[in-house]
């Protein structure tokens, strides 16, 4: 028993720095998937949000718009996403695979539809009266957004985060399909191609505590930001 | 001076079309304390919200101080409803925000040439201990007088309650009440108070409007009670009324 604990410690070591590689790539991937999230996810929820009916900012073509594109984006399977986008890919970036910076384009998509509708929901379980009480002090749409809605909203918009980053997470282990890599990528090229199945389990493992610690962390900074 | 001059007000809701107002005309003195009574569903609200822009007016026209709130831009709308300061059945409270930083909410959106200073409106509400608590901590009563502070730290030439005591008990109510008069005495604006609670407008206004069905059926000059202070305990006044007949 020893002597096999010992044997897989030795595989484990073999097979660290290429283990080391992939989660490097993944974290490439999260980065941008984050950053589109936060840059673009948080601005395009908003805006659902504003235009959505009944408030005062509404306006239904542009909701209609932004909530179909959401919508499309959202209902792709990811791995047709992926593939669909890969001309695009090529044109803005000059290669489409074998790179975990091609690899986030579709990331940084389905990142930017997710997350917006997260904050869409979050900015919605904002009482009315707070909108109104907004409006009856002549803030503008800004300070509406700015010293309002994002102050009230605040930790239900870290924990929407929390799961859109646990999500991506599970979208980044597709890209091994285009070569971009990644800890899931790994784990499939040595479980399933290769038979290698204690390597697998342990790349598995590396992204079971990945997700822990990103859903630790969200809660925990949901939790301090929360006076209600 | 507010005035309403035939203002009819119908919400659409699926086809179907509601009569809130109809064809009301009533002015609001300036310095007033002025009292908007009726059952729920009378329009009092809807009436209060037309002031501020929180509702427009199907037809008709909404003026304060001689200026049509309707046909202001935006910019305009907003420089009035800086002068306009609102309290709210619910409070309406930032809860991620303190005591103090919800006071102090109106002067981050504009600038005040005559506000006063957190210490001093805290102070005048009676809550200068609470300035670091958030809403969460504080009862209903409290909770209010935030409210009261928030609307007062502008200094306003007009000040709007909806329904301020409705979510209260009857003691609080009446502690709000006293609030609210000492803000009228000490800072003279006009004040509008839409409530269902007779004792609220017999305490504090000088004149009221009764209202039903969305129409004012009267105007009256209240007659203020002598009977003055006369703030039982809850028990005390709870044996009074449910032991007599």
């Amino acid at each position: 028993m020893s002597e096999e604990i010992g044997l897989y410690i030795e595989r484990v070591i073999e097979y660290l720095p290429r283990m080391m590689e992939s989660l490097g790539e993944t974290g490439i991937m999260l980065f941008f998937a984050m950053l589109a999230a936060i840059l673009m996810g948080i601005p395009v929820g908003t805006l659902l949000y504003l235009t959505s009916s009944g408030q005062p900012t509404e306006h239904r073509l542009l909701n209609r718009i932004i909530n179909a594109l959401v919508n499309i984006i959202r209902s792709f399977p990811f791995l047709l996403l992926v593939v669909a986008m890969q001309p695009f890919i090529r044109q803005v970036y000059g290669r489409a695979t074998g790179d975990p910076i091609a690899a986030s384009f579709p990331m940084i998509v389905i990142a930017i539809a997710l997350y917006a509708r997260f904050v869409e929901q979050s900015l919605n379980e904002i009482p009315k009266g707070i909108i109104e009480t907004a409006q009856s002090m002549g803030a503008t749409t800004w300070q509406l957004v700015w010293k309002f809605l994002y102050v009230e909203a605040r930790s239900s918009l870290v924990i929407g985060f929390t799961t859109a980053v646990i999500s991506f997470v599970s979208y980044s282990t597709i890209m091994g399909v285009v070569g971009g890599g990644g800890i899931g990528d790994f784990a499939i090229r040595y479980g399933y191609q290769r038979y290698e199945t204690d390597i697998m389990y342990t790349a598995i493992v590396l992204i079971i505590i990945l997700v822990e610690i990103f859903q630790w962390l969200g809660l925990k900074l949901a939790k301090r930001l929360d006076k209600r | 001076m507010i005035e309403f001059d035939h203002i009819t007000k119908t919400f659409k809701e699926n086809s179907r079309s509601l009569t809130a107002l109809s064809d009301i005309s009533l002015s609001i003195h300036e310095g007033e304390a002025f009292g908007i009574i009726g059952e729920s569903g009378a329009g009092k609200s809807t009436l209060l919200r037309l002031i501020n822009a929180l509702e427009k007016p199907t037809n008709g026209l909404v003026t304060v101080d001689g200026v049509a709130v309707s046909d202001l831009s935006k910019t305009d709308l907003r420089k009035m409803q800086k002068r306009i300061g609102m309290i709210f059945q619910q409070f309406n409270l930032l809860n991620n925000k303190t005591v103090e930083e919800n006071v102090r909410l109106p002067l981050e959106l504009h600038d005040f040439a005559a506000s006063l200073t957190t210490e001093e409106v805290l102070r005048f509400v009676g809550l200068e201990d609470k300035k670091d608590s958030y809403p969460s901590q504080l009862s209903g009563g409290q909770k209010q007088r935030v409210g009261i502070a928030r609307a007062l730290i502008t200094r306003p030439d007009i000040l709007l309650c909806d329904e301020p005591t409705s979510a209260l008990d009857q003691n609080t109510t009446e502690e709000i009440v006293e609030v609210l008069k000492k803000a009228h005495k000490e800072f003279q604006m006009t004040i509008v108070v839409v409530t269902h609670e007779l004792p609220v407008i017999k305490e504090l206004c000088q004149r009221a409007a009764i209202m039903e069905l969305g129409e004012v059926r009267d105007v009256i000059d209240v007659k203020q009670s002598d009977e003055r202070g006369n703030i039982k305990p809850y028990h005390e006044r709870a044996i009074e009324v449910l032991s007599h007949e």
